[in-house]
C-alpha cells in the first residue's frame, strides 16, 4: 500500500505538485496518467526518495520514505524513466549486483534470473556490457533485477514507452501476476489506450494536482458525454 | 567552412564549461583558496627567480647562458609533449561527447580543431606557469631589451604547436590500428599507456647509455665554442633549439630567421596533424565508446553466480566502473602512477643509480621519515579518485537514493576504493623505496604504516570535498577532472596541512626519535580522519539528495 498525504513540491518557487492526495491498495495495478510534464516522473521520484519532500508525508507499506528510508526502500523495486544505468557492468553483474543489495540466496537467484531473462530474450545477453544493451534490453534488465528481490511494492516510470509488442504484453503479463500475488503495481503513463485492458484503477493528474482517481468504469460514468475513454482522458488534461 | 568549425568549437566549450548549479558559496571557495594559494605562488615566484639566477651565473662567465633557455624550452616542449599525449587520448578518444558530432556533416579536421581547444587551454596554463617568470627572470638579469619581452610572449604562444602535433599524429596512428581489435575499450587504454612507457623507456635508456667517458669528452669540446652546450642539449631538437636562438639573439638576423624557423615548424607540425587527422581520426574514434560483445556461455553465468555482502558487492562495482571507463582509469589509476614513475626517472637521471644508495646515509631519520611522508601525501592527495568520488556518478546518483544501502555505508565504501586505488601508488612507491633509495627496514616499516594511514584521511578529505559540492550533470567524464577547483582544494586539505605540519616538526629540535615523530603524524592522521568521519555523518545528515 502506497499513502501520499498532501505532498507539495516545487523547483526554484515554480510549484510542480500540489498538495498531492492519493492511497494505492494491496493487490492493484494503478495507472498514474498525465500528459508530459504533468508531474508523474516528479511524484515517483518523491516515493522513492530520489527527490526531497517539501511538504507532507509518503508512506509504502507503512514505512515513511523519508523518517524510515531503509526499511521503506526495501518495500519496492523502481523502473526509473531512463535504465540507463549501471552502464559498465554485464547485465549479470548488475542482477548479482541487486541480489546482494536485498540479499536474494544464490538458488533463488538463479532460478529466478534464468526464467525471467529467458522470458524477455535476454539471457544470452547477460554477459555482455549494459551499454551494449539497446533502451528495451535496458529496460527488462532493471524489470528483471526488481523480479529478483519480487518487492510487495513496484513502482514504474513510464515503462512500456520502448519496449517491442511482445515485450509490452510480456510486463503487462508480469505487473498482473505480481499484483495477483497481493502486491501493489504503480505505474505511470503518459497515454490511456496502452493501459485501459490492464489497469484496476487510474489516477489522473496534471499541472501537479489529481484530477481523478477511481476505476475505469468510475470515469466512463461520470463523463457520459464521451465516447471513448481516451477522449475523456483527453478533455481532462486539455490546457485550453 | 571556418564559421563551422567556430561554430562547433563554441557548442563544445558551452557543453563542458557551463555549469547550470553554480552557487555563491562555490565562489566563495574560489576566492577562499585563491587567497590561500596565493602564498605558495609567490613563494613559487621567488624560487625560480633564485634558480635563474643561480644558474645565470654559473653559465655567464663561461658565455654559456644560453643553455639556460635551451634547458627551458627542452623541459618545456618534453612536458607539453606528456601532458598533450593524455589529454589528446582523453579528448579525442575517450570523450563520449564526440559521438553526439559524429552524424552531424563535419569534417575529421573541424572535429579536431574543436577538439584541441580545451587541451590547448590546458597547455598554455601549464606553459605559463613554468615559461612566464623564467623568462621574465632571465631577461631582467641578463638586462634585456623591451624587444625581447615581447618576442617571449610571441614565443609562448607557439611553443605548444609543435609537442602537441607531435603527441596527436604519434597517438592518431597508433588508435587508428587498435580500433581495429577486439577488446576495444582495454586495447585503447593499454595502447594508450604502451605510447607513454615507450617513451619514458627510450629517454631513459638514452640517458643511463651515455657513455660518461665519451661524455667528458664531448663536454669540454662543446664548451669551448659560444653556445656550445646549447647545442649539445637542444641540437637534437630544432623547436627547442631555435626557440632559444630567437631570444638569445634577438634584433639580430640570426634572430629573426629562427623565429621564422619556429613558425615555419609550427605551422608544418599543425598542417601535418590536421592532414593526418582527416585520414586517421575518424577511423580510430568509430565505435570506440562501445563496449564488446562476447559470445555467450552459459558456464560464465552460472560461475558469476555468487552472493557478496552489500559492502563488497558495492566496492565491488565502484572498481569495475573505473577500470571499465577509459576516461576514469587514465586519469584515477594511470594518471596516479605517474608521480612515482616521474620520481624514478628524476633520481635516475640525477644522481646516476650509484650515489642513490647514499640517500639513507645524507639524511637523519627523523627528516628521511618526514620527507618520504610528505612525497606520498603529495601524491596520493593529489589522486582524483577521492575528489569525483560522487561526481563521478554522474546523472545515476539517483541510483544511490532508491536502493535499500545506507547513506554513510555508500559513501564509506567509495572512500574504501579511493584508499585501494591508493595501494597501487603506495606499492610503487615501497618498491622505489626499497630497491633505489635502500631504507632501511624500520624506517619503511613506520613509513608504510602512516601512509596507509595517510591514504585513508586523503580519500577521506576527498570524498569529503565532493561530497560538499559534487558535479553531477556532466555529459562527458573530463568535465570531472578539468578546470574543476577542487584538486586544488584537495591538495591544499591534505598537503598543504601536512605540509606546514611536517614543517613545524622539522624545526623543532626537541623531536628527533623516529617513533617520537611517528607518533606525533599517527596522531594528527587519526584525529583528521577522526574529524572528517563526524563532518561526514553531519553533511550526509543533512544533504543526501544532493542536486536532485
Ligand atoms: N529537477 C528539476 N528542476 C526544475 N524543474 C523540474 C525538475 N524536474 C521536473 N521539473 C519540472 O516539473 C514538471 C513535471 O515534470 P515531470 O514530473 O518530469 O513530468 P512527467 O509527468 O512528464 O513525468 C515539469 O514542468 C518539469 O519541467
Ligand atoms: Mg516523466
Amino acid at each position: 500500500m502506497i499513502e501520499i498525504k498532501n505532498v507539495t513540491k516545487s523547483f526554484s518557487s515554480r510549484r510542480t505538485i500540489d498538495h498531492l492526495n492519493l492511497t494505492i491498495p494491496h493487490g492493484k495495478i494503478v495507472g498514474f496518467l498525465g500528459p508530459n510534464g504533468a508531474g508523474k516522473s516528479t511524484t515517483i521520484k518523491m516515493m522513492t526518495g530520489i527527490l526531497p519532500i517539501d511538504e507532507g508525508t509518503i508512506t509504502l507499506n507503512g514505512y515513511d520514505i523519508e523518517k524510515q528510508p531503509m526499511e521503506a526502500k526495501k518495500t519496492f523495486g523502481l523502473v526509473p524513466d531512463h535504465p540507463d544505468m549501471f552502464l559498465r557492468l554485464k547485465g549479470m553483474e548488475y542482477l548479482n549486483f541487486i541480489g546482494d543489495i536485498f540479499n536474494i540466496p544464490s538458488d533463488i537467484r538463479k532460478e529466478r534470473i534464468e526464467r525471467v531473462t529467458k522470458q524477455f530474450s535476454i539471457y544470452t545477453a547477460l554477459n555482455d556490457y549494459i551499454q551494449t544493451y539497446s533502451h528495451g534490453m535496458r529496460q527488462k534488465i532493471i524489470v528483471t533485477g526488481v523480479l529478483l528481490h519480487d518487492p510487495p511494492i513496484w513502482i514504474l516510470d513510464e515503462p512500456l514507452t520502448g519496449l517491442d509488442p511482445k515485450s509490452s504484453y510480456l510486463l503487462k503479463e508480469m505487473l498482473r501476476e505480481h499484483a495477483e500475488k497481493g502486491n501493489t503495481v504503480f505505474f505511470s503513463s503518459h497515454g490511456l489506450e496502452v493501459v485501459e485492458q490492464l489497469v484496476d484503477e487510474v489516477a489522473i493528474i496534471n499541472h501537479g494536482k489529481l484530477l481523478f482517481y477511481g476505476t475505469l468504469q468510475e470515469l466512463r460514468e461520470q463523463n457520459p458525454s464521451n465516447d471513448s475513454l481516451e477522449e475523456v482522458f483527453l478533455e481532462m488534461t486539455n490546457d485550453a | 567552412m571556418m564559421h563551422k568549425t567556430f561554430l562547433l568549437a563554441k557548442t563544445m566549450l558551452k557543453m563542458q564549461y557551463r555549469n547550470p548549479d553554480r552557487k555563491a558559496s562555490q565562489t566563495f571557495m574560489y576566492i577562499f583558496s585563491f587567497i590561500i594559494l596565493l602564498p605558495i605562488l609567490f613563494v613559487y615566484i621567488d624560487i625560480m627567480r633564485g634558480l635563474v639566477q643561480s644558474l645565470y651565473q654559473a653559465f655567464e662567465p663561461i658565455g654559456q647562458e644560453s643553455v639556460i633557455l635551451g634547458l627551458l624550452f627542452l623541459t618545456l616542449h618534453f612536458l607539453l609533449f606528456f601532458i598533450s599525449m593524455l589529454t589528446i587520448l582523453t579528448t579525442f578518444y575517450f570523450s563520449e561527447d564526440i559521438e553526439s558530432f559524429i552524424p552531424f556533416p563535419f569534417e575529421p579536421y573541424q572535429l579536431l580543431i574543436s577538439k584541441a581547444i580545451n587541451p590547448f587551454i590546458y597547455l598554455y596554463i601549464t606553459a605559463s606557469a613554468l615559461y612566464l617568470p623564467f623568462y621574465f627572470f632571465y631577461g631582467t638579469i641578463s638586462g634585456a631589451s623591451i624587444l625581447y619581452f615581447i618576442v617571449g610572449i610571441i614565443l609562448l604562444l607557439l611553443t605548444p604547436i609543435v609537442p602537441f602535433s607531435l603527441a596527436a599524429i604519434l597517438i592518431m596512428f597508433v588508435m587508428r590500428f587498435v580500433n581495429v581489435a577486439k577488446n576495444k575499450d582495454r586495447s585503447k587504454v593499454i595502447a594508450g599507456i604502451a605510447t607513454l612507457v615507450f617513451i619514458i623507456g627510450i629517454n631513459v635508456l638514452v640517458r643511463i647509455n651515455t657513455n660518461d667517458d665519451a661524455f667528458i669528452e664531448n663536454m669540454v669540446m662543446f664548451l669551448q665554442e659560444q653556445d656550445g652546450l646549447l647545442q649539445m642539449l637542444t641540437g637534437f631538437y630544432p623547436p627547442a633549439y631555435l626557440s632559444t636562438k630567437v631570444l638569445i639573439g634577438i634584433a639580430t638576423g640570426v634572430g629573426v630567421l629562427s623565429l621564422l624557423g619556429v613558425i615555419t615548424l609550427c605551422i608544418l607540425g599543425f598542417v601535418l596533424f590536421l592532414w593526418l587527422g582527416q585520414l586517421l581520426y575518424l577511423k580510430g574514434v568509430l565505435g570506440v565508446n562501445t563496449g564488446n560483445k562476447k559470445s555467450f556461455s552459459e558456464k560464465k553465468i552460472n560461475k558469476s553466480l555468487h552472493n557478496n555482502s552489500v559492502w563488497i558487492s558495492y566496492i565491488k562495482k565502484e572498481l569495475k566502473t573505473i577500470i571499465r571507463t577509459p576516461t576514469f582509469l587514465m586519469q584515477c589509476i594511470v594518471q596516479s602512477l605517474f608521480g612515482p614513475f616521474f620520481l624514478v626517472i628524476i633520481l635516475m637521471l640525477d644522481f646516476g643509480n650509484n650515489s642513490l644508495a647514499n640517500f639513507s646515509e645524507a639524511f637523519s631519520e627523523k627528516s628521511m621519515i618526514l620527507t618520504l611522508f610528505m612525497v606520498s601525501i603529495f601524491i596520493l592527495g593529489a589522486n582524483p579518485t577521492s575528489y569525483t568520488s560522487i561526481s563521478r556518478e554522474g546523472k545515476n546518483w539517483y541510483t544511490n537514493l532508491f536502493l535499500p544501502i545506507k547513506p554513510k555505508q555508500i559513501v564509506l565504501s567509495k572512500i574504501g576504493v579511493a584508499s585501494l586505488i591508493d595501494l597501487l601508488t603506495i606499492g610503487l612507491l615501497l618498491t622505489i623505496m626499497l630497491f633505489f633509495l635502500h631504507v632501511p627496514g624500520e624506517i619503511l616499516a613506520i613509513w608504510l604504516f602512516l601512509t596507509l594511514l595517510g591514504s585513508i584521511y586523503t580519500s577521506s578529505m576527498g570524498t569529503y570535498l565532493d561530497f560538499l559540492n559534487p558535479k553531477l550533470n556532466w555529459t562527458d567524464e573530463q568535465e570531472l577532472f578539468k578546470m574543476r577547483f577542487i584538486g586544488l582544494v584537495a591538495l591544499l586539505f591534505t598537503a598543504g596541512i601536512f605540509g606546514i605540519i611536517v614543517l613545524i616538526l622539522w624545526n623543532i629540535q626537541y623531536f628527533q626519535g623516529s617513533l617520537q615523530i611517528a607518533g606525533i603524524l599517527f596522531l594528527c592522521l587519526t584525529s583528521g580522519i577522526t574529524i572528517i568521519q563526524k563532518l561526514l555523518t553531519h553533511k550526509i545528515k543533512k544533504k543526501y539528495h544532493l542536486h536532485y
